[in-house]
């Protein structure tokens, strides 16, 4: 333990020069802005931010990653109290109340209230990510090709039921994403699948590409074919962070922070799902239920801190288990391959320090964003006032850019193109893209997994339903996905209202 | 032009016939996902088994694809069924007015991107000039109809504006990504 503690100092003392600060920053002020504009994600200035930072040295480059990772949760939080309109889908749980706190001349309080929520959410991120991490790269040093493929599967499969209100498109796309990630030349023997003789395309599909593509240009061709322009609330009273309010609400704070952290360690599972989980369960225990939607403190300090908190929640699987738990994790992880760094099991033996420098750039980042809280909430604010038609093709250049930086090839940006437009079309029919980001993610490794797993065991699928884990993982899958079959379902439920009810009964006859 | 989504989720539910519509689009796309996962599935199973190579049989490269195909036939049957079950047909149901200026709008940005990308980038102009050109006509065409609804037309000070923006733009992007961060450009 203290020599963590040891190499988280060390890690700190590291960053304490002006590249460093300057350059956490600028991440973290470019994330603000990317995140005060809706639509643009958090997945999106990470991709973006990976390609300008490529010849940066590896600590530096993932620091602005980070800070401008938990820079664009933080700014998405902006508009959706000025605006009504999500900065960034994991925001959307804020809208309600940050907006009814606005209408009533609180915008300043409301700001000051998600200032201080996100600060404490991230914090309390940070702490489990050094406490939780190297033990979850321990455990995993035990799994294999067994428990990597259900641990992928489980991962598509929970991204696809949870993101979005249609499981079956989710899945849909979760398989695309799988599919996708198999074109190319494979791992194994290097023969190209799917090429059709293109020697462009025997590299594969690149995911830098791909996700400026999903999350960039379909954003960009939803914005200008529906420039919708709305009325900014004014700010007029104080935005100072509130952390009266913290402790006022230290009971939703650290349950939300909970709630965030483990809706973050499930693979698959966005930081929207952490806000609406903190959400509800604030909403459930609160005492002022009926302020709920209407302008609640405690349902605004919920859901920022569940979305901030769940950005560390998603490091430690992507570090630990090499397994992302979110898009923007997905880019991260990504990014750290890029610069070297194999995340995964044998991260903690291979790199064992730089656990500790994410929790260090980590722990800065919240510091960032508690500074722009204080000096630059009005400011920032001058973008949302630029109109759509002149910043989105702005935006396209970038996008270009950073589809076409990673490897210098105009394919990428031909990806990008067909990535992006399908996406547009398929976002309108109710099919979401962070299912089929996971699936490209995962596609080699789910891939492999199968493969290996079936060499070691000779052809006989057995070992991927009797070993331990690999049970545990297969159940949960397996059952995460009959949850959405109508007549699995009511049997479930009739088993736990039975259950509910027999527990119910005996606790009765013994009061 | 709102998606029925996007209402719903601001909290108007959709009548009966934007679902009875959208189940009708599920119907189609049921019928494309069915065709993608055949496509897969036959791709996989026609796929070089490496024998030559002596391989183990289990470790076939179209192993995991042809298990993908079978998923997204599954999956598509299963969405073509439950869209069936919601009154979905292929003919017939209800029809909605086409947003046809949305339409065109729509039409306008993808060329653009499309002129931009594939036609100037990487043909042998600078980037800042491509780049340019390619913000100028977008600002100048998307803010157009704009100002048509609003009884105006653009005026030089437009013009000039979007010049700004789009060489302010593309120099800028060029000298930040190339000078200061070292990274190639198209």
């Amino acid at each position: 333990m203290f020599s963590g503690l040891a190499d988280f100092a060390h890690a700190w003392v590291g960053f304490m020069n002006p590249t460093s600060i300057a350059l956490g920053l600028g991440g973290a002020l470019l994330g603000i802005v990317v995140g005060i504009l809706p639509g643009l994600s958090a997945t999106l200035v990470i991709a973006l931010l990976t390609t300008i930072t490529i010849k940066l040295p590896a600590n530096d480059a993932i620091l602005v990653l980070i800070c401008s990772y938990v820079g664009a949760l933080y700014g998405g939080s902006r508009t959706a109290i000025l605006l009504n309109i999500p900065g960034t889908a994991a925001n959307a749980a804020s809208c309600a109340d940050g907006y009814a706190l606005a209408q009533r001349g609180e915008a300043g309080r409301a700001i000051g209230i998600a200032t201080s929520g996100a600060f404490t959410g991230t914090l309390f991120g940070v702490l489990c990510l050094a406490a939780f991490t190297p033990s979850l790269a321990e455990v995993a040093l035990a799994f294999g090709a067994y428990e990597f493929f259900w641990l992928a599967l489980f991962g598509v499969a929970m991204s696809g039921s949870i993101v979005g209100d249609d499981p079956v498109k989710g899945w849909l796309m979760g398989a695309l994403g799988l599919f996708v990630a198999q074109i190319g030349q494979e791992g194994l023997y290097a023969y190209d699948r799917f090429t059709f003789g293109w020697d462009q395309i025997a590299g594969g599909i690149g995911l830098i590409p791909a996700l400026v593509g999903a999350f960039g240009l379909a954003e960009i061709l939803t914005n200008l074919a529906d420039p919708l322009e709305k009325k900014l609330v004014e700010v007029k009273d104080s935005v100072l962070p509130r952390f009266r309010e913290v402790f006022q609400y230290w009971r939703t704070v650290l349950r939300s922070g909970v709630i965030g952290v483990l809706t973050g360690l499930l693979p698959g599972v966005g930081e929207d799902s952490g806000a609406w989980m903190s959400y509800a369960a604030a909403k459930a225990t609160s005492k002022e239920k009926h302020l709920f939607g209407k302008g609640s403190i405690d349902g605004l300090m919920a859901a920022e801190t569940g979305d901030m908190s769940s950005i560390p929640g998603h490091i430690i699987p992507c570090l630990a288990l090499g397994i992302p738990g979110s898009a923007p994790s997905a880019v991260l992880m990504a990014a750290m391959i890029i610069h070297g760094i194999q995340p995964g099991p044998m991260m903690m033996i291979q790199h064992p320090h730089f656990v500790y420098e994410v929790v260090a750039m980590t722990s800065l980042a919240t510091i960032t964003i508690l500074i722009f809280g204080l000096f630059l909430v009005r400011p920032l604010l001058v973008v949302l006032r630029i109109r759509r038609t002149v910043l989105m093709p702005v935006i396209l250049l970038l996008c270009t850019v950073g589809a076409f930086a990673t490897a210098s090839r105009l394919f990428d940006v031909y990806a990008m193109l067909v990535i992006g437009i399908g996406a547009f079309f398929l976002r309108r029919r109710g099919y979401q893209m962070a299912p089929f980001v996971l699936g490209l993610v995962l596609g080699p490794l789910l891939d492999k997994s199968l493969r290996r797993g079936l060499v070691l065991s000779d052809g006989s699928i057995t070992p991927f339903f009797t070993r331990p884990i690999s049970l545990a993982f297969a159940v949960v899958t397996i059952f995460a996905i009959l949850l959405y079959v109508p007549a699995f379902k009511a049997a479930v439920r009739r088993v736990t209202g039975g259950a509910g009810a027999a527990a119910r009964s005996l606790v009765r006859r013994r009061t | 032009m709102t998606t029925t989504a996007e209402r719903h989720a601001d909290g108007d539910p959709p009548s009966p016939a934007e679902l009875q519509a959208q189940a009708a689009g599920d119907l189609r796309d049921a019928l494309g996902w069915l065709a993608l996962g055949v496509a897969v599935l036959v791709g996989s199973i026609r796929m070089d088994r490496l024998e030559a190579q002596h391989i183990n049989p289990y470790t076939v490269p179209g192993l995991l694809p042809g298990l993908l195909g079978l998923v997204m036939i599954l999956l598509g049957v299963l969405l073509g069924l439950r869209s069936w079950n919601r009154g979905a047909r292929l003919v017939g149901g209800p029809h909605f007015a086409i947003d046809w200026r949305s339409m065109r709008r729509l039409a306008v940005v993808i060329s653009l991107i499309l002129i931009y990308t594939v036609a100037l980038l990487g043909r042998g102009l600078p980037f800042w000039l491509v780049s340019a050109l390619y913000v100028i006509a977008s600002i100048v065409l998307l803010q157009a109809p704009q100002r048509a609804l609003a009884g105006r037309s653009l005026g030089w000070r437009d013009f000039a504006f979007a010049a700004a923006v789009g060489l302010g733009s593309g120099v800028v992007i060029q000298y930040v990504f190339q000078n200061l961060f070292l990274v190639r450009l198209p």
